[in-house]
């Protein structure tokens, strides 16, 4: 027992460097920002992101690219208020 | 042997004090810190005991295996009856005090009585003394600590201390060690104060003499490679936990406004690169700084850049602060979130609970049942900067009318303010919610809502739920060590399977904080850490207790179990409005307004939400309406003739 590898440790091989994914809840995709770019946007449900790179390999989104996104918000808020929700 | 370390009972009326070994079978019952705490605070109060009387004991513990081997091994326990809310009192903290606590010969302090004027306890090598402390008390988080080394001659000792929140008797004060590694919710500074007694010091030299070192060694460099390979540790190594917050405040699962809203709209300068930034400037490129035995080091120091406090020493903020001095108080600016938690530190308090309490009481302002008079003139206005600040001081010092009310909790507050002010107030079982915004969320709105301490992240939150993880990836992790069959969801959007992600990551948690080992290093925020399996190898290295993981998820079981039991003692009901395992009303009747687009619209819906509480429930072998363990789990888990006294 003590020599095999764990479940934790077997999932090691799962993670992704280089990569994140859209905050946006159903857009599974992974995003993969090229190297010190500093915005991207999802091809799947158009928001769009600032990235910054912690390393070379480690991006994260540091937050919306607030006109675009607040836009889309805006619009879908308006959508779910029309239909009465 | 690292099961060598004792048990002590210190009477701070008659001045007794008492030692014990710890038997091993209660160890392989209740392994030490949180779950063996559970057991001794069930044990040592009498159902209704006032939380600031001499009877409510005050438990103060390290884990099993701190200061072995092990990484991460820093964590202190606290528990006693909390005076916020009447229910379990339950806080954790890393720093250096609780390997320290193990190499001067203790485990567990059970501490009762009241002084009848200042004291601090002395622990040495065995050694137990209660000191005068006329010269400690009234001084600030550091400044005592200071100022007892200074007294003891000894710059290594490490303290346990009450601020001036927890003297002033603030019922969410709380208990810190070093700058600020607090152990915040619930109130634990408030019953020291209680007690008198300002601090606890102690210095240690005895060796703990580890079962198989050399194992423990080998198998540590796996740990730890596991570890510091992780992106969320190596994030955090750069930006500390305000990562946290900026994560979460992109898709829109912060509360801003007192939950009005769900996301702090152009918040750049509170996002966490700002703060690595100001750090950088003020205390140069090494800022971060870790725990006892941590590889991870997320505690960023700093220096507060500008305005009235400039030049200040201090540590983080983390993405609590955030929340309690930005989104939740709708402020967008770094220098009150680094001013805020420069106050909360020195004073000893809960920022998160304090940062709520404000803005519920902005909110109150704005719809006008709180007046100019209320707040003895103050502008409570949301995004005022200055006003926020404010409140931090007069809540601290009970200096003015709001200071004192608010000083008092929530669910005391609106009793005593009235007319609508309850239907604003953002808790459970009587605690503030954390700055998150759980409607988009089921199983973290379940997990605030069960919590054992009230709404709570640290509990029993599956926080990876948030990463889109595939369903492959999701039932490896949760259907070990206890197989699981049932659903679960890659979308965090749904409600089906989250009941078991929660109980599972209850147990989690449980085993985590009874052994003393930080969050960061398990299955919290990294999908890939270390957890049940990983634990059993490093207690027997350590130890030589043997476990396997199933035994030792029951352990978490049993220990879950007890707290369960002090709750229901104290009247928790799930539905009861004040006491139970429920949201308040805003997460069911007001949809989300902000964030992502699939975020826009969310709620929570009741029918299912009380649906994924009864799965909840029966998974734990409780009664499915009344939330009470039946016999069968009872007997199951050997807890049936609790009180058993035992220890």
């Amino acid at each position: 027992m003590f020599n095999e590898k764990s479940t934790a440790e077997s999932l090691k091989a799962t993670r992704t460097y280089g990569q994140v994914r859209c905050p946006n809840p159903t857009c599974l995709d992974r995003l993969t920002p090229k190297p010190q770019e500093k915005t991207i946007r999802c091809p799947k449900c158009g928001t769009e992101w600032r990235v910054v790179w912690l390393k070379p390999d480690l991006p994260r989104i540091r937050g919306p690219v607030w006109e675009t996104n607040i836009e889309i918000a805006r619009k879908k808020l308006e959508e779910i208020e029309k239909k009465g929700g | 042997m690292a099961l060598s370390r004792r048990i002590a009972y210190i009477d701070l009326s008659t001045g007794k004090i008492e030692t014990k070994p710890i038997p091993v079978e209660m160890r392989k019952k209740f392994l030490g810190g949180r779950g063996l705490d559970a057991y001794l605070l069930y044990n040592h109060s009498e159902k209704g005991v006032d939380p600031f009387s001499p009877e409510n004991p005050l438990i103060v513990s390290a884990g099993l295996l701190v200061g072995t081997l092990a990484s991460a091994t820093s964590r202190t326990h606290v528990m006693a009856k909390s005076p916020l809310t009447g229910l379990l009192g339950s806080c954790n903290m890393g720093g250096f005090f609780a390997p320290e606590l193990r190499w001067a010969g203790f485990d567990h302090l059970v501490i009762k009585g009241k002084a009848d004027k200042p004291v601090y306890i002395y622990i040495h090598n065995g050694e137990i003394e209660i000191r005068d402390a006329k010269n400690l008390w009234g001084k600030s988080v550091t400044e005592a600590q200071r100022a007892v080394r200074e007294e003891l001659g000894d710059p290594d000792v490490k303290c346990l201390v009450c601020g001036p929140a927890g003297e002033k008797l603030v019922r969410f004060a709380n208990v810190m060690t070093g700058v600020k590694n607090a152990g915040g919710r619930t109130g634990m500074g408030a019953v020291m104060g209680s007690k008198k007694l300002k601090l606890i010091a102690v210095r240690g030299t005895m060796d703990i003499k580890i079962a198989y070192p050399k194992e423990a060694l080998e198998f540590n460099k796996r740990f730890i490679e596991q570890i510091t390979t992780a992106k969320v540790n190596q994030t955090m190594s750069i930006l500390g936990t305000p990562f946290i917050w900026g994560a979460t405040n992109s898709w829109g699962g912060i509360r801003v406004n007192n939950f009005q809203y769900n996301q702090l709209l152009y918040a750049d300068d509170v996002e966490p690169e700002r703060f690595h930034e100001i750090a950088n400037e003020t205390f140069g490129k090494y800022h971060m700084a870790g725990c006892f035995a941590c590889q991870v080091h997320c505690r960023t120091r700093y220096r507060i850049p500008d305005g009235p406090y400039k030049g200040c020493y201090d540590e983080g903020p983390e993405y609590t602060t955030q929340g309690a001095f930005a989104s939740e108080v709708g402020c967008t600016s770094a220098l009150t979130v680094l001013t805020g938690n420069y106050l909360c530190n020195q004073y000893g308090v809960d920022w998160l609970e304090l940062g709520s309490l404000i803005a519920w009481a902005m909110e109150l302002y704005e719809k006008g049942i709180l007046t100019s008079k209320d707040t003895g003139g103050i502008d409570l206005r949301f995004g005022n900067d200055e006003a926020v600040i404010e409140m931090v001081k007069h809540v601290c010092e009970r200096d003015t009318y709001l200071g004192d009310v608010l000083a008092e909790g929530g669910l005391r507050a609106a009793e005593i303010i009235g007319k609508d002010s309850i239907k604003y107030l953002i808790h459970v079982k009587g605690m503030q919610n954390l700055h998150s915004d759980e409607r988009p969320t089921p199983a973290l709105a379940l997990n605030v809502a069960t919590a054992s301490r009230g709404s709570d992240h640290l509990r029993s939150r599956p926080a990876i739920d948030l990463y889109h993880l595939p369903e492959a990836v999701l039932r490896k992790i949760y259907s070990s060590p206890i197989p699981y069959e049932g659903p679960l969801s890659s979308d965090f959007r749904e409600y089906v399977g989250k009941a078991w992600q929660v109980f599972w990551q209850e147990q989690c948690y449980m085993a985590v904080d009874s052994l003393g080992i930080c969050k960061y290093h398990t299955t919290f925020l990294g999908a890939t850490l270390p957890n049940f399996e990983d634990w059993v190898k490093a207690i027997y290295f350590n130890t030589g207790l043997e476990f396997t993981p199933q035994e030792l998820w029951t352990i978490a079981e049993r220990c879950n179990n007890m707290e369960r039991l002090f709750n229901l003692r104290e009247g928790l009901t799930p539905d009861d409005p004040y006491k139970g395992d429920r949201l308040v009303d805003r997460y069911h009747d007001e949809p989300a307004k902000r964030g992502a687009p699939d975020v826009v619209g969310s709620y929570i819906d009741r029918e299912k939400f009380l649906k994924m509480r009864e799965e909840f429930y029966r998974y734990h072998g409780w009664d499915e309406k009344t939330g009470v363990p039946t016999e069968e789990t009872l007997k199951r888990l050997g807890i049936e003739n609790e009180p058993s006294h035992l220890l």
